[in-house]
């Protein structure tokens, strides 16, 4: 208890500490400020004052938070458990960021910290709705800051600190030695699939994306609170606009991140990780196209109040999955349970009692039109479209939900077996459908639309869609399934009826052209997303493989790797394929992989790249950790890693050591009798004896009268080249020695023993090194065909969402 | 009636539709015992059994892995993967299996692992550290 421990910095962990409850402080102070100005009614601005300087305060303590843990990092303080547990001193500093956002704790902070961001540009820019949006932003910054807490209040542990100590985070037996810290010269590193630049700017993007559902939120509640019903949709909207580009984005960075540095061999893996984040971005998206609506038409009120508050609910969801242990056994990358189960169900319960209370309490009052919509209208298929994307939530919600309906039933229900099929089964019909709406929605006018009108142009886009689709469909090979080629009608008509607004908009009206865009993107990525995991063909198959018995052959389980010996080519699909050997660097080695494409008929190379898929080897660990590499085309990938290798440690024993005998590494040597003129054959290769240097010398022996030397003429022929070899023998004072010679190259030696006069013989005995083990990997190679749809598609998108924040932000000055 | 609330309910039965296939989709979790008398697929959580070894040779069969599963019953079964050996799996805790059985193995079709992740639990490898240090002094 009252040990001096040595070496300890505990300045900047206090000061981090004191930061934190400065946080918590200022945001509660700044929440309940916030509350009071927004509801009482006074000319005296005193209560905006002290929120507005609270918010700036607690800016200021969030950045403070960041400083000083990063500060514990950057100095590699391993005194604290955070540094130790996610930061080594070989990082750099860029991965020392991304180790910043390792644990929960970090990702707490980057979400407060978008959070007070935020509330920054909020001050400025909300104007009138500054006091009732802030207050509940305020709010959700309590809750957050709290996560960090790390105090015990009545025996409850609220939150967890960043900042404690090693010593007091782990228990040990080294923690009651004052010079402990002598003891741990290094931290845990971060995991290397971490070690990747994707996961530099990721989780800030996605955190971005997730910290500013809270707008949108806010502005709903303020709206229903603040009785200003309709105008809470036009200052809303570039909030949720951007949301749904932030997250859109951070989504997709992810899923790049999983193609390019994970070896899950695909873009998606609906791991209840990835759709923890796409949960809320569906309902969100789904409310952007209702709140167009009603800023329209009047139309679709309550569902564009409720889609946009159930967004957010559903952000603190998603938090709840992923950071509450409770995916437990469904989920290989969700965090581990930091005893935050409670404190993150009461975040979510609040926000959900505060959504659904202001509905209640105001239900009566909302603008909800009592007409029907036309069916030929804008509005009616924009509420179409929007239901059908909450459905398409409600399916990953409910598959996603399995473990919680465990937790809460007590049952034992098991995720489904076959996740892809169970989830495209549902999830392509709802592609389709919000495709098909997503094209001849737009020929519709918002109130009515003269049908005769709208099938002229209809019919026409259709025939063209049908001719495109039937020669995709060809090309890309997805005609064999009938859904396949339905998605694939859906997305080209998708692509035919936006097309013509885009060309519109290049000739001047860019600023109108974020929709059409958004739509040509979600296109595109429906086509990409179709073909390539459709598609998608592992090219390594391996014929090979034989010999584990009848009942596992039968199984028919495909065959996904292939095992590769060095400079052995083999063939796979069009590809001749070569490991080439491997190189070290770092931590991770590389492993060269030739691919070849060679004309059967002319026998030419057409075509030839190397891939550098690497394995982090961990020698004490005997594991290692694959990432892989991708060739990309315009229209295809291929994609490679490798799935098992030999590890370091088995190949390095065979050193050679000083102090051994000098015959030490070789096989047993043979020993043969040969005259002038013989050949011996050996594995590699021959050996001619040529003939005899009677004048042969041995350098610093000078040789007596009766002493005689002679060499062995011998020349190698090995692997195409020669080698010539004299190895002595010597006769000095009625004594026999001899002078071996290597011919390293070769792995060869030779003594030359003996002379047998009476035989006319030569004794000559041959060493030979033993065969090296052959290098080999197994890798795994998959051709992703139109990936390259997916990621364009999305970009689009992304910048769609731009243009439409640009042109809705303007609106909301106008008015 | 007002056509939003007909789409409303047809909105809802498909809902209905999707919560029913979760569930018809859904798989068990199980013991080897389950497996072999049910011989469908479904899930079996277990604890690798470090004494014996893993089968994994890839110049004879690089899609062959095999090792040895105590399931929650602590019985113990043989279990294949056509694939290869995936990363990190003699540091596993927990296995979770997808798959069933075909004669007297377990064949699975997904393998996912619970490590004790030096990244993220509160698992200290001193030993060593000390070891040297007091060589040193």
């Amino acid at each position: 208890m009252d040990i001096q421990f040595a070496g300890e910095h505990l300045l900047p962990g206090k000061l981090g500490q004191f930061f934190i409850i400065l946080t918590f402080g200022s945001a509660l102070i700044s929440a309940i400020s916030y509350y009071f100005a927004t509801v009482k009614d006074t000319n005296d601005d005193s209560w905006k004052r002290i929120a507005r300087l609270s918010a700036w305060v607690n800016t200021f303590a969030v950045v403070g938070i960041g400083a000083s843990l990063f500060y514990i990092i950057y100095s590699h303080y391993f005194e604290y458990n955070y540094a130790w547990a996610h930061s080594s001193r070989s990082l750099p500093v860029y991965y020392i960021i991304s180790s910043f956002w390792e644990g929960q704790e970090g990702s707490f902070w980057l979400w407060m910290f978008w959070q007070s961001v935020l509330t920054n540009v909020l001050i400025q820019r909300a104007r009138t709705w500054e006091n009732p949006v802030m207050t509940i932003i305020m709010l959700s910054q309590v809750f957050i800051s709290s996560m960090l807490l790390g105090v015990e209040i009545l025996g409850l542990r609220i939150g967890s600190s960043p900042f404690i100590l090693l010593r007091d985070a782990v228990e040990g037996p080294i923690f009651s030695r004052p010079d402990y810290l002598s003891l741990i010269p290094d931290g845990n590193g971060l995991n290397p699939l971490l070690q990747n630049y994707w996961m530099v700017i990721h989780p800030p993007t996605l955190f971005l994306g997730f910290a500013s559902m809270i707008v949108p939120f806010a502005y709903a509640i303020a709206g229903l609170w603040q009785k200003r019903y309709k105008e809470w949709v036009t200052a809303a909207l570039p909030w949720a606009l951007f949301a749904v580009m932030v997250l859109g984005t951070g989504i997709i960075m992810g899923s790049f991140w999983a193609y390019e540095a994970l070896n899950f061999g695909g873009f998606w893996a609906w791991d209840p990780v990835e759709n923890a984040s796409i949960i809320p971005w569906l309902t969100l998206i789904a409310a952007v196209h209702v709140m167009i609506a009603y800023k329209n038409s009047g139309h679709s009120y309550f569902t564009a109040t409720f889609l946009v508050l159930i967004s957010f609910v559903l952000v603190l969801y998603a938090s709840f999955l992923t950071r509450s242990g409770i995916l437990g056994e469904t989920s290989v990358h969700s965090f581990t349970d930091l005893g935050m189960f409670g404190h993150l169900l009461t975040y979510l319960l609040v926000f959900f009692i505060l959504a659904v209370g202001f509905l209640i309490a105001r239900w009566k009052d909302l603008p909800i039109t009592k007409k029907d919509e036309e069916t030929y209208s804008r509005e009616f298929w924009l509420f179409i479209g929007a239901l059908v994307l909450t459905v398409s939530c409600i399916q990953v919600i409910a598959t996603t939900s399995i473990p919680v309906f465990n937790a809460i039933f007590g049952t034992k229900i098991a995720p489904p077996a076959n996740v892809f099929q169970h989830y495209h089964q549902w999830q392509v019909p709802f592609a389709i459908v919000i495709s098909l709406i997503s094209g001849f929605a737009q020929y519709l006018k918002y109130k009515n639309t003269d049908p005769r009108k709208l099938y002229i142009k209809l019919v026409m886009i259709i025939i063209i869609a049908v001719m495109i689709t039937s020669a995709f469909a060809y090309i890309a090979d997805v005609y064999h399934n009938v859904m396949y080629v339905i998605l694939t009608f859906a997305a080209v008509f998708s692509l035919c009826c936006n097309v013509p607004f885009l060309i519109d908009a290049l000739k001047g009206k860019w600023k109108l052209a974020g929709a059409s865009i958004a739509h040509i993107g979600f296109a595109f990525l429906l086509l990409g997303a179709l073909v390539a995991a459709a598609t998608s063909k592992v090219v390594s198959i391996n014929t090979s493989g034989v010999g584990f018995g009848d009942e596992f052959d039968k199984s028919n389980n495909a065959k996904e790797n292939i095992i590769l010996y060095e400079n052995e080519p083999v063939r796979m699909d069009q590809y001749t394929v070569t490991y080439k050997g491997d190189s070290t660097v770092g931590v991770n080695t590389y492993y060269k992989i030739n691919y070849k494409t060679i004309n059967q008929t002319t026998r030419k190379v057409m075509e030839e790249f190397d891939l550098y898929p690497n394995a982090q080897q961990n020698a004490k660990m005997q594991t290692i950790v694959a990432s892989p590499d991708t060739r990309h085309y315009l229209l295809h990938d291929i994609y490679t890693h490798v799935s098992s290798v030999p590890l370091k440690t088995e190949t390095a024993e065979h050193d050679d050591h000083t102090g051994h005998s000098e015959d030490e590494g070789y096989d047993q040597p043979a020993t043969y009798e040969v005259a002038q003129g013989d050949t011996i054959r050996y594995r590699e290769g021959i050996i001619i004896v040529k003939g005899i240097n009677r004048n042969a010398t041995v350098e610093k022996i000078p040789l007596g009268k009766n002493d005689v030397a002679i060499a062995l003429k011998l020349q190698v022929i090995a692997k195409n080249k020669t080698y010539e070899i004299e190895p002595i023998f010597l006769l000095k004072g009625g004594n026999k020695f001899d002078f071996g010679k290597t011919v390293a190259d070769v792995g060869l030696k030779f003594r030359f023993t003996d002379v047998h006069p009476d035989k006319n013989k030569l004794e000559l005995m041959v060493y030979q090194k033993p065969l090296a083990e052959k290098k080999w990997v197994v890798l795994k190679a998959i051709k992703f065909p139109f990936i390259n749809f997916f990621w364009a598609g999305n970009i689009l998108m992304m910048v769609g969402f731009l243009l439409s924040i640009f042109r809705r932000n303007k609106e909301i000055k106008v008015i | 009636m007002k056509k939003s609330a007909i789409v409303g309910i047809i909105i809802i039965a498909i809902a209905i539709g999707v919560i029913i296939s979760t569930y018809a989709d859904s798989s068990t979790y199980g013991s080897f015992t389950d497996a072999r008398e049910s011989q469908t697929e479904l899930h079996v959580v277990g604890t690798l059994n470090k004494s014996k070894d893993l089968i994994y040779n890839p110049k004879v069969d690089a899609n062959y892995f095999a090792f040895y599963l105590v399931d929650k019953q602590g019985k113990e079964c043989k279990v294949v993967f056509s694939g290869a050996k995936p990363q990190d799996f003699e540091r596993s805790e927990e296995v979770v299996l997808t798959g069933k059985m075909i004669g007297d193995e377990f064949s699975a079709s997904k393998i996912l692992m619970k490590c004790p992740s030096k990244y993220n639990k509160d698992k200290m490898e001193v030993q060593e550290v000390e070891h040297t240090a007091a060589l040193n002094r």
